[in-house]
């Protein structure tokens, strides 16, 4: 079901080596706050097997579309390339290239056998007349996608230094069937598949560290439970079932517990269990009500909403329950805390003119930004596992439906288009490791 | 039967007074319960008959119920008066006591009667948030029904937050039917 699974890397061509040149020389700074895509050509992969001329279509259509949506290429049209690319195995003509805007190319064939299929590519820096990389991909032909957003994650590996998050997931939480199930979707808004079919109501899912489980809480048994989805083998476990709230599950880093919101003296309240459902402990001690906790990457602290201060804010604390400290101040309604996987950002939902919006905030409550403008309700935001893109749901489309932006607010697109109602994102770490 | 309603307010009547101020030492609640009560007391006497219902009313008025894709069929009657909250509030109101007295009453008359008290929300606000507001809806509920002499072992809890409107719509007079503590029946 997983590419991981499915299809064997063969790659890494040690027939090229990769000249010292590049090392050097910085594409894009994707830190920067202006961000200027760089310019890239991407030539129609070459069909060196079995006629198969759909693939090369598919392979154009998910390459472009990965490049682009990840907001550090601009794609340049094949109508201003300076030469046909023919022959896989020649270097680019590097004279005539200068002449065009583009600063590095991309080529590749493709071969298939059945259904099995092998994926080769090469990219080449125009500039510096120099080749960058080369890899092969194989695997059954069903997993052509998935090879193809690898491709992605390593041309954007080679440009911006880190490996891109075209072959993550998003789950969510949709309407489509009448009640809220879980769903999943593919980074690029390919693939969608529901998850649980259990016609009760499903909240908040969390993915695990490990890209396996997805925990989520239901009311099947007249209580909101906490369970586990195994996307492996397709099962669903019940894992917390404490009288009460069981919900809104967020994994430690290490995968070994689960931060949840359960029920104590009447309002809930912040604990801890094992993975396994077992040994709760108490974090937050109040009269009031806490919800929604998330890890710092390091796994020592929690943020998490409370709304002991009289409106509901977000604080932070060790993982321990002490050192609790209020992070926003502005505005009345702050809620849905997202720690960034580099532990910088904290994203948040809150309030403003009567709107919901996603912001981000320092850690120690500096460098507040919102990110999203006048455009419906913005809620739930969560991390890309490299921290580039953060995931929300938004209604400024009309229903509510999942949306990808940037982590500084740039390039938001709409990911889902479905006729339910969609809430709740969570990203899932990544599965090419 | 008038006679015997007189007598059964004035017994809850005065139990919740001597409650409310037993209760007020510990906690910040205003002394409303026995207004409450009073007012209930000065009401016209065909009010006061219907408020003292008695206890096959109950048991007459009870529908079977089911919510899809949860576990199990439930009891629930019109007698049992939901409240409604203000926004972003789980304070009881007089009124709001006024009508959980009703309910009590009712409950005490059908002592085998076991209930679930569900808290809502309106679709305001974040969805997690607003299943820990539901949660204390609930419970605010329930303590109050125990305060009046409601045995605990007969309630039970549950939030549902956002996810189970009364009224689908966006406008200010649906969010204030969404924002309740309702009452079904587990077991007659």
């Amino acid at each position: 079901m997983y590419p991981r699974v499915i299809f064997i890397l063969i790659c890494l061509l040690f027939t090229f080596i990769r000249p010292d040149v590049s090392l050097a020389r910085v594409y894009i700074d994707i830190e920067s706050p202006e961000l200027q895509p760089l310019p890239i050509a991407v030539a129609q992969f070459k069909d060196i097997g079995e006629s198969r001329p759909n693939v090369a279509r598919t392979i154009m259509d998910v390459l472009t579309n990965d490049l682009t949506i990840s907001g550090f290429f601009e794609i340049i049209p094949r109508s201003e390339f300076p030469q046909e690319i023919n022959a896989l195995a020649d270097p680019p003509d590097y004279s005539s290239w200068l002449r065009s805007r583009a600063e590095v190319l991309v080529m590749g064939g493709y071969s298939s056998k059945g259904d099995r299929l092998a994926i080769e590519f090469r990219l080449f820096d125009l500039v510096e007349k120099a080749f960058l990389v080369g890899k092969r991909y194989e695997g059954s032909t069903k997993s052509l996608r998935s090879m193809i957003h690898r491709v992605a994650n390593e041309i954007t590996y080679q440009i911006t230094g880190g490996k891109g998050v075209f072959d993550t997931k998003i789950a969510f939480v949709s309407t489509i069937s009448g009640n809220k199930e879980i769903y999943v979707i593919d980074f690029d808004g390919h693939n969608l598949r529901e998850i649980t079919k259990n016609g009760s109501i499903n909240l908040s899912p969390a993915w695990s560290p490990d890209g396996r489980l997805v925990a989520f809480t239901s009311y099947i048994k007249r209580n909101p439970d906490l369970y586990l989805f195994d996307l492996t083998r397709s099962v669903q476990i019940r894992l917390s079932t404490k009288p009460g709230l069981n919900a809104a599950a967020a994994w430690s880093p290490d995968g070994s517990r689960m931060a949840l919101m359960m029920r104590r003296e009447g309002n809930a309240e912040i604990f801890i269990i094992n993975r396994d459902g077992t040994h709760p402990r108490r974090l937050t001690k109040s009269w009031s009500s806490e919800a929604s906790p998330t890890w710092s990457p390091n796994g020592r602290k929690i943020a998490f909403v409370s709304d002991r201060a009289g409106s509901p804010q977000i604080y932070t604390m060790d993982v321990n329950g002490r050192n609790v400290k209020r992070l926003t101040f502005l505005g009345s309604y702050n809620a849905s805390p997202s720690w960034s996987p580099k532990g910088n950002k904290i994203a948040y939902c809150g309030r403003s003119n009567g709107r919901f919006h996603i912001f981000t905030i320092n850690p120690d409550g500096t460098g507040i930004r919102r990110l999203t403008e006048n455009s419906g309700n913005n809620e739930g935001p969560t991390w890309s596992p490299d921290g580039r893109f953060i995931a929300f749901s938004s209604t400024r489309g009309g229903r509510s439906q999942i949306y990808v932006m940037n982590a500084n607010g740039a390039n938001q697109r709409r990911l889902t288009s479905t006729r339910g109602k969609e809430s709740s994102p969570t990203w899932s770490p990544r599965m090419d490791r | 039967m008038v006679k015997k309603s007189y007598i059964v307010i004035g017994v809850i009547v005065s139990l919740m007074v001597m409650v409310g101020c037993a209760k007020k030492a510990v906690k910040e609640e205003p002394m409303v319960t026995g207004k409450a009560g009073e007012k209930a007391w000065e009401k016209p006497a065909e009010e006061r008959e219907r408020a003292g219902i008695d206890e096959k009313s109950l048991q007459a008025s009870l529908e079977r119920k089911k919510y899809p894709g949860i576990e199990g069929e439930f009891l629930e009657s019109s007698l049992l008066k939901d409240i409604n909250f203000g926004f972003d509030r789980y304070d009881l109101t007089p009124k709001m006591r006024e009508i959980l007295s009703q309910n009590a009453d009712l409950l005490l008359k059908n002592p085998g009667v076991k209930i679930q008290i569900e808290g809502h929300c309106d679709e305001r606000g974040t969805i997690e948030y607003n299943l820990a507001l539901g949660e204390r809806r609930a419970n605010r509920t329930e303590e109050y029904l125990i305060s009046l002499g409601l045995s605990g072992n007969r309630i039970s809890s549950i939030s549902y937050g956002e996810e189970m409107p009364l009224d689908p719509r966006h406008n200010e007079g649906a969010w204030t039917k969404n924002r309740r503590a309702h009452f079904i029946i587990l077991s007659r």
